[in-house]
C-alpha cells in the first residue's frame, strides 16, 4: 500500500507541518538560546503586551497512546467474519467446520514458518525491521555446548529438553562436579512440569504419541479435549525426578516444592502427601504453592464430602501455623475443591469468600466460577433456591479482569449455562454486558468455549425473547461471532413459530444452507413441517416454493453429492408447497419422485392434487393421477376415482378406466 | 442409500456364487454395475464403471453471497472500514464502476476490477471518522494561548519558523531519511541589522533570501537527526548575524564593480554633467571646484542624479526614463 501511504504521508505531511510550526515555535520560545537581537525585540514587546501569553505545559504520552485512542473509535462490525481471515466471499469460512480448518492452518503455517527461520538462523541475519521485531528473528532451538558443565546443563533445562538435561547432570555427578543449588531446583522444575518426558516442540515435526503439556492442548483453536490426552502424563514409580531428588545431599523446600506439585500435576495424589509428611518430619516449612498443590489434591484422597473438608480444614491450619500467606490460587484451590463436597459445600464457599475479602485477595473469575458451579449443580437447580447469580453479576458488574487462574475462561460459560438453566434474561444480559468491559472478551477463552458460550446466550435469547430482539441479536452473533449448530437452528425456528414470523423461513433456509446444515434432517424435516403446516398468503406462498425447490436440489445430492434421504414427510410437504403456490409441473415430478423412492403420498395430498388439475383443466393428469394411486393401492383410489369422473369431462377411454378402478377397489369385496 | 444399494447387490452377488460355480471367496464386495438406479450418481468411492469412465472429483467450492447484502442502510461505516484497507467488492455496498468501457457498453463492474484496487481509497477517512478522530485525539492537545490570536502578533512573538515533515509509509521500517530535514524562516525586518551588516547578510545568503516576503530561509540536511539539523540552523543564523555586522578590513577594499548599488558620486555621469554644465554656463566664473560645489547644490543637479540612480537601480522601465527626460530637459534648459 505504497501508493495510499504516500497519499496518507502528504495528508499528515500538510497537518504536521502546522502542527510541528506550533510546536517548534513553543521549543524555540522555552529553549533559551535566543540570539541577541531577537532578544531585544522579546524584551520590548513583554513590556508593551496587553496579556501575558500563557504557553502550556507540552503533554507527554507512551509510544501506542495515539494508536490506542485512535481505536477506542472503532466499534464491531457486525456483517464482518473474524478479523484474521481475508474478506472475501470466496474465502471466509461460513460453517464452523471451516473456521476450524481455515484457523488451523493458519496456525500451522505460522508454526512451519517459525520452524524454518529457528532451524536455518544463518539466513535470517539482517533485520530489516525498524523498530525491532523480537518474535521474528530467530530463536535458538539447537544446543550450542556439547562440553559437560553446568552452563550445558542451564542452556538444556532453557531449552526445555528434558531428557539431555536429566543426562548432563548424572555425566556432571559422575565426574564429581558439584552442581549449584540453583540450576538443581530448575533441573526439578522441570522433570516435575514434563513428567520426565519431552514435550513436544512447538511447530516441529509431530509424533504420533504426542504427549504434550498442557499449553499445547490450549494452543490448538478448537480441539476436541479428548480425555485420554489429559491421561497420559502419569507419574511413573521411581521416575528421574524422585532419583535425583534422593540423590541430593540436602533437600531443602523448593526441592520438595518441585516434587509434590509436578507429582500432583500427574496423578499421584498418595505419593505427594507422604512427600509432604516426609518434609514436615525434616522440620522444612512449605510454601504457598504446595499448599496449593495439595489442596487442589485433596478430594482425590478422600471419598466422603466432610472428609475431604477436614482434610482441606487440616492443610489451612498447617499452612497458618507455618506462616504462609495464601494468595489467589489458594482460595480458588479450596473453592474448586469444595466443588465435589456436595452439600456442604455451600457455608464453605462464602465462608472462604469473606475470608479472601478480609485478607484484601479480590476474588478472579475462577473463583466465582467455583461459587456458581457449587450453588448451581446441574441435577438440582430446578429446586434450588438461591440467587447466588444475581449477587455475583453485582458484584463483578463494571470490571474488568486480568486472567489469574487458568480456570478464569470457565467462567462465562457456566454463567451463562446457569443463566440458561434457570430462565433468566435479566442476567443473561449482565453476562454479556461484562464481556464487553474492558478486557473482559480475552476471558471468553478459546473458539471451542466461545462457540459454547454464544450457544448458551442464543438459546436463551430464542426461549425468552421476542423474535424481533432475537433476529437483531441474530445479526449481530451470526456469522461474525458464532457459527450455531443444528440446534441451534431449530431453538430459532421454533422462536419464529412462536412469534408467527414464518414468512422469513426461506432468509433462515439461506442462512442454513451457508452454515452447512442442509444435511442435517431433522432440522430440514422441521423446517419443511412448518412452512407447510398452514396457508399463507400469495406472495409469502410464492417464496416458500421457491425455497421448497431449494430444498429439494440439496435432497437430490446437489454438486454431485447426495446429502439426505428423501422422507415421507419431506416429499409430502414439498409437493404441498409447490402446490398451493400452483406450480404444476414440478409438483407433477415430485409425484414421479414418490414413485422411484417407494414412499406412499397421502390422501389430502392426493386430493389437493386433484383440485389442482381441475383448476387447471388438465383430464389426462386427472387419469393418470388415479392409476398412480392404484398403483400404490391406496384406499382413496375410489374416491379419486369418483370425483375425477364427475369434475372432468374425459374422453370415453378415459371413462372407462376410470370406472374399473373405482369399481375393482369396491371396499365392500 | 448408496450402502444400502451396494448391499442389495451384495446379497445377489452371494446367491448367485455357488450357482455360478466361483470359487472365489464369496465375501467379496460386487461393484455397482450398470444395473444400478439413479443412486449411481452418487457413488464418488467406487469408479463406475459401467456408466463413466473418469472419477468424478469433488464439485468445486462456490462463492457465498458478498456481505453488502447483510449490511443495514444504518450501520456503522466506520467500523467496516475502520483502517486504510484495499478496496474489497464484497464488503463495499457501493454500485462503482470503473475502467474503460467495454465496446458499446458501460464501464466494468466492481466485482473483479483490479482498477478500484490499484487505486488509493479513502474509505476509512469519511467525515464521519475524522469527527471520531478528532474527537479522540483531543485530549493529547493543550489549548493554544488566548493571547496569540492574530498572525501579527504571532510575527510579533515569534518572529523564528521552523518547518519539518513526518513522514508515514507501509513497509518494514518507519524511519525516512527526509525527515531530518528542517527548515528555518525568519524575517529580515526582525532582525537588527543596520545597512551595511544587511547588505552583507544578502550578499552571504544569496538565494535564501525573498526579496517579496522579505524571509530568509535556511534549509538544514547535513546532519542525520533532526535534533542535530535545527541546531546547526539556529547556528547558522546566529552565525550570519555576528558575521553581518562585522567588517574586515579588506572590506575596504571595494570597487565600484563590487558596489550592490549604483551610486552617483564620483561617477562618470556626475562628472559628465558638471563639466558640459561647466562648459555651457559659467565659462570662466570662478575655479573649478566651488563652480562644482555650487553646481551639485542645484536643484535640477538634484533632479537628475535622482533620475540617473534610479535608472542604473532600479532599470529602465517607461515613467523612469519619463523621468530622465524631465530631469536632462531641466538642467540643460531646453
Amino acid at each position: 500500500m505504497a501508493a495510499p501511504g504516500r497519499h496518507v504521508g502528504h495528508y499528515i505531511h500538510k497537518n504536521s507541518r502546522f502542527l510541528l510550526n506550533n510546536v517548534e515555535q513553543l521549543w524555540w520560545h522555552r529553549s533559551f538560546g535566543w540570539s541577541p537581537a531577537v532578544r531585544q525585540q522579546t524584551a520590548t514587546i513583554k513590556k508593551e503586551s496587553t496579556e501575558a501569553i500563557v504557553i502550556p505545559k507540552k503533554k507527554t504520552w507512551s509510544k501506542e497512546a495515539v494508536l490506542e485512542a485512535l481505536s477506542s473509535t472503532v466499534n464491531r462490525d457486525h456483517t464482518a467474519y473474524q478479523y484474521q481471515f481475508q474478506d472475501d466471499p470466496y474465502l471466509s469460512p461460513r460453517t464452523s467446520a471451516e473456521f476450524k480448518l481455515y484457523s488451523l492452518s493458519q496456525e500451522s503455517g505460522r508454526a512451519a514458518a517459525k520452524y524454518f527461520v529457528d532451524n536455518n538462523p544463518k539466513f535470517f541475519t539482517k533485520d530489516f525491521a525498524e523498530p525491532h521485531i523480537p518474535c521474528l528473528m530467530p530463536e535458538s532451538v539447537s544446543l550450542r555446548l556439547e562440553d559437560v558443565s553446568e552452563e550445558a546443563l542451564k542452556e538444556r533445562i532453557s531449552l526445555r529438553k528434558v531428557k539431555a538435561a536429566v543426562d548432563m547432570y548424572d555425566q556432571l555427578l559422575q565426574a564429581g562436579t558439584a552442581v549449584s543449588m540453583e540450576t538443581t531446583h530448575d533441573l526439578l522444575d522441570v522433570i516435575s512440569l514434563y513428567c520426565d518426558r519431552d514435550p513436544v516442540q512447538e511447530g516441529g515435526p509431530e509424533t504420533e504419541d504426542t504427549e504434550g503439556s498442557g499449553e499445547e492442548l490450549g494452543r490448538r483453536r478448537g480441539r476436541v479435549r479428548r480425555a485420554s490426552d489429559l491421561l497420559k502424563s502419569v507419574w511413573r514409580e521411581n521416575n528421574n525426578a524422585e532419583r535425583i531428588f534422593n540423590l541430593l545431599p540436602e533437600r531443602d523446600a523448593q526441592c520438595y516444592s518441585a516434587l509434590i506439585r509436578g507429582m500432583v500435576k500427574h496423578g499421584a495424589y498418595v505419593k505427594a502427601f507422604n512427600t509432604y509428611t516426609d518434609m514436615l518430619n525434616n522440620r522444612l516449612t512449605a510454601d504457598v504453592h504446595i499448599f496449593n498443590a495439595l489442596i487442589s489434591a485433596a478430594p482425590e484422597l478422600r471419598e466422603k464430602y466432610n472428609e475431604r473438608w477436614d482434610l482441606i480444614s487440616e492443610l489451612l491450619n498447617q499452612m497458618g501455623e507455618q506462616k504462609i500467606q495464601p494468595n489467589l490460587l489458594t482460595f480458588n484451590s479450596v473453592l474448586k475443591a469444595l466443588r465435589r463436597c456436595g452439600s456442604l459445600a455451600k457455608t464453605h464457599a462464602l465462608q472462604t469468600l469473606s475470608e479472601m475479602r478480609a485478607l484484601g485477595i479480590a476474588p478472579s473469575l475462577a473463583s466465582f466460577d467455583h461459587v456458581l458451579g457449587i450453588f448451581y449443580k446441574a441435577a438440582t437447580i430446578t429446586q434450588s433456591q438461591t440467587d447466588i447469580l444475581q449477587e455475583v453479576m453485582s458484584e463483578v458488574a463494571g470490571t474488568s479482569f486480568t486472567c489469574q487462574d487458568p480456570d478464569d475462561v470457565l467462567f462465562f460459560s457456566n454463567a451463562m449455562r446457569v443463566c440458561l438453566d434457570t430462565k433468566d434474561m435479566e442476567q443473561g444480559y449482565k453476562v454479556h454486558s461484562l464481556v464487553g468491559v474492558g478486557e473482559n472478551w480475552r476471558l471468553l477463552g478459546d473458539s471451542y468455549q466461545q462457540s459454547i458460550y454464544y450457544g448458551r446466550f442464543f438459546n436463551l435469547l430464542c426461549m425468552m425473547e421476542h423474535i424481533d430482539v432475537v433476529l437483531k441479536w441474530y445479526r449481530q452473533l451470526i456469522p461474525s461471532l458464532y457459527y450455531p449448530n443444528a440446534q441451534g437452528m431449530r431453538d430459532l425456528l421454533q422462536a419464529l413459530d412462536t412469534d408467527g414470523r414464518l414468512d422469513l423461513l426461506p432468509t433462515i433456509w439461506k442462512d442454513v444452507r451457508s452454515l452447512g446444515h442442509y444435511n442435517k434432517s431433522d432440522l430440514v424435516d422441521e423446517l419443511l413441517a412448518l412452512m407447510a403446516r398452514e396457508k399463507h398468503s400469495p406472495e409469502v406462498q410464492e417464496s416458500f416454493a421457491a425455497c421448497a425447490l431449494d430444498v429439494k436440489s440439496v435432497f437430490e445430492g446437489d454438486r454431485g453429492r447426495p446429502s439426505l434421504e428423501w422422507s415421507t414427510s419431506s416429499l409430502s410437504h414439498i409437493t404441498a408447497l409447490l402446490l398451493r403456490a400452483n406450480r404444476s409441473q414440478q409438483a407433477w415430478e415430485m409425484l414421479h419422485l414418490f414413485k422411484t423412492k417407494n414412499r406412499i403420498p397421502s390422501d389430502v395430498l392426493l386430493e389437493d392434487f386433484l383440485s389442482m388439475c381441475g383448476s387447471t383443466g388438465a383430464p389426462e393428469r386427472a387419469v393418470e393421477l388415479v392409476q398412480l394411486s392404484a398403483a400404490f393401492c391406496l384406499p382413496a383410489t375410489p374416491r379419486l376415482a369418483q370425483r375425477a369422473l364427475a369434475e372432468f369431462d374425459l374422453t370415453e377411454e378415459q371413462r372407462t378406466i376410470l370406472s374399473e378402478l373405482q369399481s375393482s377397489w369396491d371396499p365392500t369385496e | 442409500m448408496a450402502a444400502h444399494t451396494s448391499k442389495a447387490f451384495l446379497s445377489l452377488g452371494r446367491i448367485n456364487g455357488p450357482g455360478l460355480g466361483f470359487h472365489n471367496s464369496l465375501t467379496r464386495v460386487t461393484y455397482a454395475t450398470a444395473l444400478s438406479t439413479t443412486n449411481s450418481t452418487g457413488n464418488k468411492g467406487f469408479p463406475d464403471r459401467g456408466n463413466r469412465g473418469a472419477f468424478v472429483r469433488k464439485p468445486r467450492r462456490e462463492a457465498g453471497e458478498p456481505r453488502t447484502e447483510k449490511m443495514a442502510v444504518n450501520q456503522d461505516w466506520t467500523a467496516v472500514y475502520s483502517a486504510a484497507a484495499p478496496f474489497k467488492p464484497g464488503s463495499v455496498p457501493l454500485p462503482v464502476r470503473m475502467g474503460y468501457p467495454v465496446k458499446g457498453g458501460v464501464p466494468p463492474e466492481k466485482k473483479g476490477n483490479l482498477e478500484l484496487i490499484k487505486i488509493p481509497n479513502f474509505l476509512h477517512l469519511t467525515p464521519a471518522a475524522i469527527k471520531k478522530h478528532c474527537e479522540a485525539l483531543k485530549p493529547f492537545c493543550t489549548e493554544w494561548p488566548s493571547a496569540l490570536d492574530t498572525e501579527a502578533t504571532l510575527d510579533e512573538h515569534f518572529p523564528i519558523k521552523l518547518e519539518s515533515t513526518d513522514y508515514i509509509s507501509a513497509g518494514t521500517s518507519v524511519r525516512n531519511p527526509s525527515a531530518r530535514i528542517v527548515h528555518l524562516k525568519v524575517k529580515l525586518s526582525r532582525l537588527n541589522l543596520d545597512d551595511h551588516a544587511r547588505k552583507k547578510m544578502l550578499r552571504l545568503v544569496g538565494d535564501r533570501y525573498c526579496k517579496d516576503t522579505d524571509i530568509l530561509t535556511i534549509r538544514a540536511d547535513s546532519c542525520p537527526l533532526r535534533q542535530q539539523n535545527y541546531e546547526y540552523a539556529m547556528y547558522l543564523l546566529t552565525v550570519l548575524y555576528h558575521e553581518s555586522w562585522k567588517t574586515e578590513s579588506w572590506e575596504a577594499e571595494r570597487t565600484a564593480a563590487d558596489m550592490d548599488e549604483y551610486s552617483w558620486e564620483d561617477s562618470p555621469s556626475q562628472k559628465n554633467i558638471l563639466d558640459t554644465l561647466a562648459h555651457m554656463k559659467m565659462a570662466g566664473e570662478g575655479e573649478g571646484e566651488a563652480v562644482r560645489e555650487e553646481l551639485l547644490g542645484r536643484p535640477e543637479v538634484q533632479e537628475y542624479r535622482d533620475s540617473v540612480m534610479r535608472l542604473k537601480n532600479e532599470g529602465e522601465s517607461e515613467s523612469s526614463m519619463h523621468q530622465y527626460r524631465e530631469a536632462v530637459k531641466k538642467v540643460l534648459n531646453l
